[in-house]
């Protein structure tokens, strides 16, 4: 064989085993849960079975759950993508100031717990809260709180996940140029009609991603209908497989894995809904000037900016400062003044608690660790499914869905179903060490890494990547030194959705941790549970502070990063 | 051979026999054994801590979650075919019941039961109480009215006050939902009337408590040791037990059929039925599964609490039954 | 050994043929253009060259070496040539010196070798002092140059270049236009140059090869394609070519024979062996007709339209037995007449187009 011969080999085989190897990965991390779960749901005990099936499906509770489950996720998304997408626009587009430290701000909350958010809220619109005491406006003793209905679980889902659409409109944002903006004020068009017309319909992509992750978030949420369903008896599918799982029982496992392929199903559903609005529409931008100049807002500009930031310290502030003043005071219900403030809770957390130090760096590795590694991953797979339409692994872009979508809880158990006994060939066990946890958030997360990532390439032009073929460079070699910069402000609001929300993600390790292998969320939970809530406060409190400052830390070396890549940096 | 050395030769044997088959008795239990639990973190760290000061050779690991997270992962545990715990503490008899029908629990007939109370433990000694946990009205100090009885909140008073841990969610909850609705005197009426006064029901204690705290609902459905405890370090809060008596889930200790250390795993049984582990329950702020050994700082000297007895064999046949009418009275 | 020869290549998208049976073959180290309208092939042609997409038939060979073929395709990055993209595909994230130099850090070329001939490449289009620059702050012309840099750094033997100067106003086309050609009779690379526009390939090539809806209507330098046209496509493209009917009145003489249009009769130029035939097309360009001196033969026609250039008009006018064709040519200042009137158009040259059969039949 000619030497060009055994280069256009090496090429091919190069790019096939990428190819094959994100397969063997994605399948790994999304079927192989899935697939076991199907084995749980229709064949318990290695014996085919539709009995559970059956009750499932026939029971009514089912699908009141399941309309449920649909009414608060569409209406929750169309809340988030509102409020997070109307933000991300005032954020990007118009002069206003302190830009930076605003999306700063706005993102948040995505590493406040939703349970904390929900008591949060819960507190403001009920009969102790301190603002409608001050407004006198405070509801009296017991009367019902608003919060504790459908209408309070969408008004909480969608400020919980506006972050999230928030994060990855403004990375599609940062993207789009001048000019285009420009031609449209040129020829005349108010800045409405431009947004309208040329803005929002390039930024389609992320928008579409950001719908996408925000509708299964809201349908696998747990938090927020636990804390706010079960009192109004509203139920969701997550809490009803709770409840299942409360209850005990033979074949419980089968019914939880039957209602947990649902909501996946559903999941799904609205996945293929969003790739069929996609289609055959071209998002690409090719001009390569620099970002697009703000539009003016002139007399407007300080209501907005008065608007956006109320609304960020309503937000952000309100539940964090739950946490602080329920962190300082000795025990819950005791009012926070000069005389019963302490720092004990604090001292106990810190120095004592081994578990709590050892929680922290748990967290703190295995998050930084799914976020980078599953960036790695949605990088090569990103391009294989958008540019090189992969059909195998466009097919496994759904799969991907489900462990993002079902219940923490329901993840968990197909994991220990999965890795109770050692693996095969290596005869090493998983179960009971950080790395089941590991590989649970590996495929739970890979969706917050994926849904950006794709967007991100749906808005770059091919021409750039043909242009490192021409000049001799390898796929790996293009994707490292040409592709990875281009979609690099994609992968990074990725990733830090992924750190965010693993940091402090507790239903998925709640079955997986052991002696060692504590996370943050498991210690809060059991603090919780003991009715420790003035010790959970406290490694909350920490753990916001802690992540603060990791974030503002990024701003050290964002000199070096590409244009746009931290979303806090202009 | 004579027969003395035929005497002596059999006193060997025999001494080298019973020897032989005894070796756990000559030897104190080590290794390592793993306790599944839903008690408190602290409590279970301090159960640890004492129980390895009697045996110090057991090495014990500890996973701890909610009762529903526990059960869940035992469960995919014996479904993939390797349970992961030896010895198991967990808040509802109904689960370990259930346990039992499902051929997991390893009997002990050889724990020491005597001076515990009555119905505490399992009649075929599979698994058994470690403490007493009742389940009483806790009310805000500012609150309007002090309850007496649990009649009392069915009244008008009480109106849109009221919160209770949810039995679809909670096992302990669950017992006492059946407990009570099988007393003449209390039953479903009583659970319509607290429908009626718009009672709240939340995920579990740890909710109710924190209302009745803030004062959101100034009254609650409590457990007896949050209540105190939290009164203790300073919560405004008050607890009464009714009239009628109060129902009482005992938290169970069981050793699961597949240990692989069984003389461990009994002799935590045997230190959680002992004294010592009862002093320690009674330390902890819990009523002990055994009256002798005294009761907790926060029960008046003398005071009888009236537990309401619950056969929980019996409970089990109605749960289900019961959750679902519970369901349909408060709307699901 | 021609540098690239395509032969009978052919791509479908569906069921529409993009590419159908063209064969071109570009000798080493010419300049050849591809020209045609929007939607002809021209582009899908030069995508399968470099090799982003894969032919249905047909071959392609650079040099000895078959790159694409309906069984085989040798990658891009393995082809050895260089593109300069319509849209310039320069890297916003690496300054001008580091998307100069990425060709030679990918053949393992190291400093101060790659520095040397990054500073020669950035010489060579003008571009001295701006190698630390971005290209998100740089002209549209400047960012042209910055992808021919980075093409030739490389020191491809074949260049391909997809309608360069689309993009860029009217002087600075001049300018580059000169660029080119002088890069290219310094340097002897191959180029093979897509482009709507015939003023640029005309200016710029050694041949062009003409593409209308996939196929190839004729290869030819731009002298002949202006002066024989092979078909009235081509004819009606090029130059802004009048198709005219015509009956040829004798066989040709010289290259010249007698036809007969519209009733007037002209002397044109033919192809040697055009045969005696009523079915004929005339191919006009504005300088082979004018306005009829006094007493000389003309066509009547009726003036539709005149425009100024600058020094001459631009005189449209519509035959009166043929109101279908519109003629123009071009008359000095001051204005010969205005519209409405009739003028008499004489024919001076002119050439008649091959019949397609007849043109098989030679080849």
């Amino acid at each position: 064989m000619s030497l060009a011969d055994t280069a256009t080999l090496r090429t091919r085989v190069e790019e096939t085993g990428l190819l094959w190897g994100l397969v063997g990965l994605v399948a790994l991390l999304s079927l192989l849960p899935i697939g076991r779960l199907v084995v749980e749901g229709l064949a318990p005990g290695g014996q085919l079975s539709a009995t559970a099936l059956g009750k499932v499906l026939a029971s009514p509770t089912t699908w009141t759950a399941t309309w449920n489950s649909l009414v608060t996720a569409i209406s929750g998304t169309v809340l988030a993508v509102l409020v997070g997408g109307s933000v991300a626009l005032l954020a990007t587009l118009t002069d206003i100031r302190a830009r930076n430290a605003f999306t700063f701000c706005f993102v948040l909350p995505l590493m406040i717990a939703p349970q904390v958010t929900a008591l949060a809220w819960l507190q403001l619109f009920g009969p102790s809260s301190t603002l409608l005491k001050l407004i006198g406006l405070a509801p009296p003793l017991g009367s019902r709180n608003p919060l504790y209905s459908r209408e309070g679980i969408v008004l909480l889902l969608g400020l919980q996940y506006a972050p999230l659409v928030f994060l990855t409109l403004r990375a599609g944002l940062r993207a789009l140029p001048k000019e285009l903006i420009e031609a449209g004020l040129a020829a005349g068009a108010h800045p409405l009609m431009v947004l309208r017309t040329v803005v929002l319909p390039l930024m389609t992509p992320p928008l579409v991603a950001g719908i996408a992750l925000c509708f299964v978030s809201c349908l696998g949420n747990f938090g927020i209908p636990a804390f706010l369903g079960i009192p109004g008896n509203f139920i969701v599918l997550p809490t009803l497989i709770y409840q299942r799982l409360a209850g005990l029982g033979p074949g419980v496992l089968s019914e939880v894995a039957i209602l947990s392929l649902l909501i996946g199903v559903i999941a799904m559903a609205g996945i293929l809904l969003q790739d069929f609005m996609m289609r055959r529409r071209d998002f690409r931008i090719t001009t390569t000037s620099s970002a697009a100049r703000p539009f003016e807002l002139g007399r407007w500009r300080r209501p907005v900016e008065i608007l956006l930031w109320s609304f960020a310290i309503l937000v952000l502030a309100l539940p964090f400062l739950g946490l602080l003043t329920t962190s300082l005071i000795p025990a819950f219900g005791v009012p926070l003044n000069a005389a019963t403030a302490t720092l004990a809770n604090y001292a106990y957390v810190l120095i004592e608690h081994a578990a709590s130090r050892r929680a922290f760096v748990n967290s703190f590795l295995m998050s930084a660790g799914a976020a980078l590694l599953i960036v790695l991953i949605c990088v090569p797979l990103g391009y294989f499914i958008v540019w090189k339409r992969s059909r195998a692994l466009r097919l496994l872009n759904l799969a991907a869905e489900l462990p993002y979508a079902m219940p923490g809880v329901v993840l968990a158990i197909a994991a220990i179903l999965l890795f109770l006994k050692p693996l095969p060939v290596l005869n090493v066990s998983l179960y009971n060490t950080v790395w089941i946890i590991v590989f649970a958030y590996l495929a739970r997360f890979l969706v917050l890494g994926l849904r950006p990532v794709v967007s991100g390439y749906l808005q770059i032009d091919r021409t750039l990547e043909e242009a490192a073929q021409v000049a001799g460079a390898g796929l790996p070699r293009r994707l490292v030194t040409v592709i990875f910069p281009l979609v690099a402000p994609a992968a990074v609001a990725g990733a830090l959705l992924i750190f965010l929300t693993a940091f402090n993600e507790l239903t998925v390790s709640a079955l997986l941790w052991s002696s060692g292998a504590e996370t943050l969320g498991v210690v809060v939970f059991s603090f919780e549970q003991g009715g420790d809530s003035t010790y959970a406060s406290a490694l909350a409190t920490i753990t916001v502070l802690v992540t603060v400052g990791l974030m503002l830390s990024t701003t050290l070396f964002a000199q070096r990063l590409p244009q746009g890549v931290l979303p806090w940096r202009d | 051979m004579t027969t003395q050395t035929r005497r002596n030769v059999l006193a060997a044997a025999a001494l080298g026999a019973l020897l032989a088959t005894t070796p756990a008795l000559a030897q104190a239990p080590s290794g390592k054994l793993v306790l599944y639990t839903s008690q408190p973190e602290k409590d279970a760290a301090q159960t640890t801590a004492a129980f390895k000061k009697a045996y110090p050779n057991v090495e014990v690991e500890i996973f701890r979650s909610g009762t529903t997270e526990v059960m869940g992962k035992l469960a995919a545990e014996i479904s993939a075919g390797q349970p992961g715990a030896d010895v198991l503490l967990i808040a509802d008899a109904a689960s370990m019941e259930i346990l039992k029908g499902q051929n997991q629990l390893l009997a002990y007939p050889g724990a020491k039961t005597e001076g515990l109370q009555e119905g505490s433990f399992d009649k075929d000694k599979t698994y058994f109480g470690s403490k007493l946990i009742t389940t009483g009205i806790a009310y805000n100090t500012a609150a309007k009215e002090k309850p007496t009885s649990w009649t009392d909140l069915d009244k008008p008073a009480y109106k849109g006050q009221i919160s209770m841990p949810s039995p679809l969610y909670s096992g302990a909850a669950a017992i006492m939902l059946s407990t009570m609705t099988a007393r003449p005197d209390l039953g479903w009426k009583l659970f319509e009337g607290l429908k009626a006064n718009e009672a709240v029901a939340v995920r579990g204690n740890g909710a109710v408590l924190k209302a009745v705290a803030t004062g959101e609902k100034p009254y609650g459905v409590l457990v007896d040791f949050m209540a105190y405890n939290a009164r203790k370090q300073g919560s405004p809060i008050d607890f009464v037990f009714p009239k009628e008596g109060a129902p009482a889930v005992t938290e169970p200790v069981a050793i699961v059929k597949t240990t692989k250390n069984e003389a461990a795993a009994k002799a935590f049984v045997d230190f959680i039925l002992s004294d010592e582990g009862q002093k320690l329950a009674l330390s902890m702020g819990y009523i002990p599964a055994k009256p002798s050994v005294g009761s907790p700082s926060w029960l008046p000297e003398g005071t009888r609490i009236n537990v309401m007895p619950s056969d929980i064999a019996a409970v089990v046949k109605v749960t289900e039954a019961d959750k679902a009418r519970f369901a349909t009275l408060f709307g699901n | 050994m021609a540098r690239l020869t395509i032969d009978r290549a052919q791509k479908r998208f569906g069921s529409y043929l993009a590419l159908d049976h063209v064969s071109i073959d570009v000798e080493d180290g010419e300049f050849l253009a591809v020209l045609g309208p929007s939607g002809c092939g021209k582009t899908t042609l030069l995508r399968q060259i470099a090799g982003f997409d894969k032919l249905d038939g047909g071959a392609i060979r650079i040099g000895e070496r078959l790159v694409s073929s309906a069984e085989t395709h040798i990658p891009p990055e393995h082809r050895k040539l260089g593109i300069v993209f319509q849209s310039y595909a320069l890297w916003p994230h690496m300054t001008v010196a580091e998307n100069v130099a990425y060709g030679l850090t990918v053949a393992g070329v190291r400093d101060p070798e790659r520095a040397r001939r990054v500073a020669a490449a950035l010489d060579l289009v003008g571009l001295n002092g701006f190698a630390e620059r971005r290209p998100g702050l740089l002209s549209g012309g400047q960012r042209q140059r910055v992808a021919l840099a980075r093409c030739l750094v490389t020191e491809p033997s074949l260049v391909l270049l997809d309608e360069p100067l689309a993009n860029l106003d009217v002087h600075l086309r001049a300018a580059m236009e000169d660029e080119f050609a002088r890069f290219h009779e310094r340097t002897g690379t191959t180029m093979v140059y897509i482009t709507h526009d015939q003023a640029e390939a005309m200016a710029l090539a050694d041949r062009i090869a003409v593409m209308d809806r996939g196929r190839l209507l004729q290869l030819a330098t731009p002298s002949l394609l202006y002066r024989e046209p092979a078909n009235a496509t081509v004819a009606g493209f090029i130059g802004e070519g009048m198709v005219l009917p015509a009956t040829v009145l004798s066989a040709p003489q010289a290259g010249r024979c007698r036809v007969d249009v519209l009733g007037l009769e002209a002397v044109v130029r033919c192809r040697p062996g055009q045969p005696v035939t009523d079915g004929a097309k005339l191919c006009l360009r504005a300088r082979d007709i004018g306005l009829a001196a006094a007493g000389q033969d003309g066509l009547a026609a009726v003036v539709e339209r005149l425009s100024y250039q600058g020094g001459h008009f631009r005189l449209e006018a519509r035959p009166a037995c043929a109101g279908d064709i519109l003629l123009h040519l071009d008359a000095n200042e001051p204005a010969p007449a205005a519209p409405g009137d009739t003028v008499r158009i004489a024919i001076h040259d002119g050439w008649v187009i091959p019949d397609a059969e007849a043109l098989r039949e030679a080849a």
